[in-house]
């Protein structure tokens, strides 16, 4: 039962992730562009491309996947995490999972979390424990386990120490000793305290939360299980993919290292690309000495090899998220468009349109942009996918070899790292990963052939 | 052909400026960044002391000036590994342009082909990396043979029996390859078939390394079978995975190569001369398509003989990947310069390898 229930959750969000992706993101581009003074308008020739595109079913329907995916994959924290999304306690009410998402993804919001034990009308400042708080709501007889075991555990302590309380004139450090043990049964039995007035609140009803999907986050360790990490998956325990060295669940790491390595490559080519379109379209447009001097400079810079710079730098220092993107621009994705976009932006200079543009006194600028570009954008578009692909690999290459991201972050690389030093004992450490890994740059590669094929078809007829 | 001479020679002037850019690029990066030498002496300092200090009691902590490196020591460490100098003076003799104070005031760096010491092992730096070279080179070497035995019939098959079943169903094959990652295959391969998960009968090659331990023995003994064996074991899933790892490139580039070829006139005269289809296909057209794949022996050449990181890494081949990886965990600089030094040599020889390999398999190609 509950396992149909979550399989209908999932569906709804992944719906709710499609009809913003496929509809609402679009339309808000559209009405954004439109506000800022830009004219939208698909021209002819592109309509004829996506219509080409959406005709190959395979590409068509890996990139609404993957999309959608992504798009879902931006409201992680509020699907997959140990805080609660909402809670509602003795009156007040939280969101500790969308303050935690506003932290990270919108954090121009300010919204109310509790976080500490004392938001909740309990004692102490360490952190809550939403599942534990879930499982009340679920049974509050688990309420009055807990609270029955924290009072017999309470009273054995105190019968304890009293019966070894020291002669007056003992000595300081046993007195001390005492003493702290004293500390321990008063804390022992505010704790008694507390939950008798949880139990209150609860049964007045005036207590619920709404956990997330999976009630467990990237960092959160699973510390209910019966043996020490690594733990293979088992349905059993509740770990359908078991979990890593440091006994995090992978479920919540693949997840994030799925957003993590899709929004690191996105960044990485569209950055890239920007520099590569900007530096090739000046050579193909002014040529001579331009082109010379630039071309050399590539050249030069193309010979760097990538792999072990990039491990040179991350050696002296660990790289964070947005380093690690300017390295790879930097380093690699800048180099291999420039190529195509000089070609392209030589051959369109030639042609009459753009002679007659120069010849009405239309400014350079003008007509790279507004003229020459619209024209060159095959190679930029269809090298895309397979360039993502390629910086996917890259980060996780890094993180395999121990040099990307630091410690801790949910990274695919890191975990296979884990499965190499495992791979006899532990093999859903290599399994996990690779799947992730396979099927997701699979889902990109197969976008990229139907791209290539929308926007460059190749017609090979053979002649005999 | 006289174009084509200056074309070449000037490429290979373009050589030494590439190299010195690149290398003094790192070398500074190397000097500027934090964690240099002194600051790993003055660590071993801090934790011999500490230990020493565990071991003797607490009273001794409260005294830090021990813990600290005499500034004498610190000048001479400094003058050891050239920080004293400013980063061009360093640089250059480290390449051999500049003369070395420590040395007698001789010239004496790359150019001389004095790689230096390793820090960690006080082998020179050119001896470790001559005992490193061979294997990356044979699992190399052997990866790409291999490539090109499987990648060229399947490209040409692919090409002859376009949109047929059998092309629809490798190209499965080749974009699942394609984005599998080389080392992730490897990783793979070691799972299924290095350990029993499957079965005690997968089990059938061993979790990495270049060959056996006992394998020397074995050889004295003359046990000539089971050395071979061994080998071909160790062989195997480091040579599968470069196979992966050029796999989908090289198997779409001979096909669509191919089909570019078929399509041409040149072919729709021989057919119209009435010559056979085999003869077509595999004197007229296959040659002209194989063009594109020889460009690539170039650029394969820096594959081949620096290794790759990643397969090495994960196979725990002894190669100059792998001594790469481990001289940054060590940071030894000297074997990073020299492993350095190598790659960017490889790769730039190996751009001009592959022009050159075009002006000979493609005369209609004129190089400015």
């Amino acid at each position: 039962m509950t396992a149909v229930l979550t399989i209908l959750k999932v569906a709804v969000v992944l719906a709710l992730g499609y009809a913003l992706t496929t509809k609402a993101i679009p339309w808000c581009y559209v009405k954004v562009a439109r506000a800022l003074g830009f004219r939208v308008q698909i021209t002819p020739i592109t309509a004829k491309r996506i219509a080409r595109f959406k005709r190959i079913k395979r590409g068509h329907f890996a990139f609404v996947g993957v999309s959608t995916l992504f798009v879902v994959s931006l409201f992680l924290e509020l699907l997959v995490s140990g805080q609660a999304v909402v809670v509602h306690f003795d009156g007040k009410t939280a969101f500790p999972a969308v303050a935690d998402w506003s932290n990270k993804v919108a954090f121009f919001m300010n919204i109310p979390s509790f976080q500490r034990k004392n938001d909740f009308g309990q004692v102490g400042e360490s952190r809550v424990d939403y599942r534990r708080f879930a499982r009340w709501a679920d049974d509050p007889a688990t309420l009055e386990a807990d609270l029955e075991q924290q009072r017999v555990k309470a009273q054995t302590l105190r019968t304890e120490a009293e019966a070894e309380a020291p002669d007056p004139d003992a000595g300081a450090f046993t007195r001390r000793k005492y003493e702290l043990r004293m500390k321990r049964v008063a804390a022992a039995e505010l704790e008694v305290e507390t939950l008798t007035h949880t139990l209150d609140v609860f049964s007045r009803g005036d207590a619920w939360i709404i956990m997330p999907l999976y009630p467990y986050g990237p960092g959160d360790l699973r510390l209910d299980l019966s043996k020490n990490p690594p733990n293979a998956p088992s349905a059993a325990e509740q770990i359908p993919l078991g979990t890593d060295m440091s006994g995090r669940d992978i479920v919540p790491l693949m997840l994030y290292g799925f957003r993590l390595s899709l929004a690191f490559a996105l960044l990485v080519a569209a950055s890239g690309y920007g520099v590569g379109v900007i530096v090739g379209g000046l050579q193909g447009y002014y040529g001579g000495w331009v082109d010379i001097g630039s071309q050399r400079f590539v050249e030069i810079w193309g010979s760097i090899p990538f792999l072990f710079t990039m491990m040179i730098l991350a050696s002296l220092v660990t790289p964070t998220f947005g380093m690690l993107v300017l390295l790879l621009v930097l380093l690699r994705s800048w180099l291999g468009i420039t190529y195509y976009v000089r070609g392209e932006f030589y051959r369109e200079k030639s042609k009459d349109y753009v002679q007659a543009a120069i010849g009405a006194g239309v400014s350079d600028w003008k007509i790279i942009v507004k003229h020459i570009l619209p024209n060159s954008i095959v190679p930029i578009v269809t090298f895309a996918p397979f360039g993502i692909v390629g910086y996917i690999g890259a980060l996780v290459s890094l993180d395999y070899l121990g040099f990307g991201l630091p410690p801790g972050t949910p990274s695919w690389g890191a975990l296979l790292r884990q499965g190499l030093e495992n791979v006899r004992f532990y093999p859903h450490l290599v399994i996990v990963p690779t799947v992730a890994l396979a099927v997701t740059l699979y889902a990109v590669v197969m976008i990229g052939e139907a791209v290539r094929e929308a926007f460059d078809p190749k017609v090979f007829s053979r002649l005999r | 052909m006289h174009g084509m001479t200056s074309y070449f020679i000037r490429r290979l002037l373009l050589v030494p400026v590439t190299f010195i850019c690149i290398t003094l690029l790192v070398y500074t990066v190397i000097r500027l960044a934090p964690g240099g030498p002194i600051e790993q002496a003055k660590q071993q300092m801090r934790a011999a002391a500490a230990s020493e200090g565990g071991a003797g009691g607490s009273s001794a902590m409260g005294d830090t000036g021990t813990l600290e490196l005499p500034q004498e020591a610190i000048d001479q460490l400094k003058a050891y590994y050239k920080l004293d100098k400013p980063i061009v003076v360093g640089y250059l003799i480290w390449l051999g342009a500049w003369p070395d104070e420590a040395k007698g005031g001789k010239f004496s760096g790359i150019i001389q082909l004095d790689f230096g010491k390793s820090y960690r092992y006080s082998d020179s730096v050119l001896t470790t990396i001559a005992s490193k070279f061979p294997i990356s080179i044979y699992f190399g070497l052997i990866g790409y043979f291999a490539t090109w035995l499987v990648c060229v019939p399947l490209g040409i098959q692919k090409a002859l029996r376009h949109r047929s079943m059998f092309d629809t169903g490798t190209s499965l094959v080749v974009f699942i390859g394609y984005s599998i990652p080389d080392f992730v295959a490897a990783l793979l391969l070691m799972l299924l078939f290095a350990t029993p998960m499957l079965g005690p009968q997968f089990e059938l090659f061993p979790l990495g390394g270049f060959r056996s331990e006992n394998w020397d023995d074995m050889w004295a003994k003359g046990e000539t079978w089971w050395c071979i064996r061994d080998q071909i074991h160790h062989t195997f899933i480091p040579v599968v995975a470069y196979i992966m790892g050029g796999f989908a490139t090289m198997t779409i580039l001979m096909k669509n190569s191919l089909l570019d070829n078929l399509g041409a006139d040149y072919v729709r005269t021989a057919f119209a001369k009435g010559l056979g289809e085999r003869r077509v296909v595999f004197i007229h057209a296959l040659r002209n398509s194989m063009i594109p794949l020889c460009v690539g022996i170039g650029h394969a050449i820096g594959l081949i003989f620096a290794g790759s990181f990643l397969i090495e890494k994960t196979c725990n081949i002894q190669g100059m990947g792998l001594l790469g990886f481990n001289s940054l965990i060590g940071r030894d600089y000297p074997v990073i310069m020299g492993v350095l030094v190598f790659g960017v040599l490889i790769r730039l020889f190996g751009n001009i390898f592959s022009d050159m390999i075009l002006a000979v398999v493609d005369p209609r190609v004129r190089f400015r």
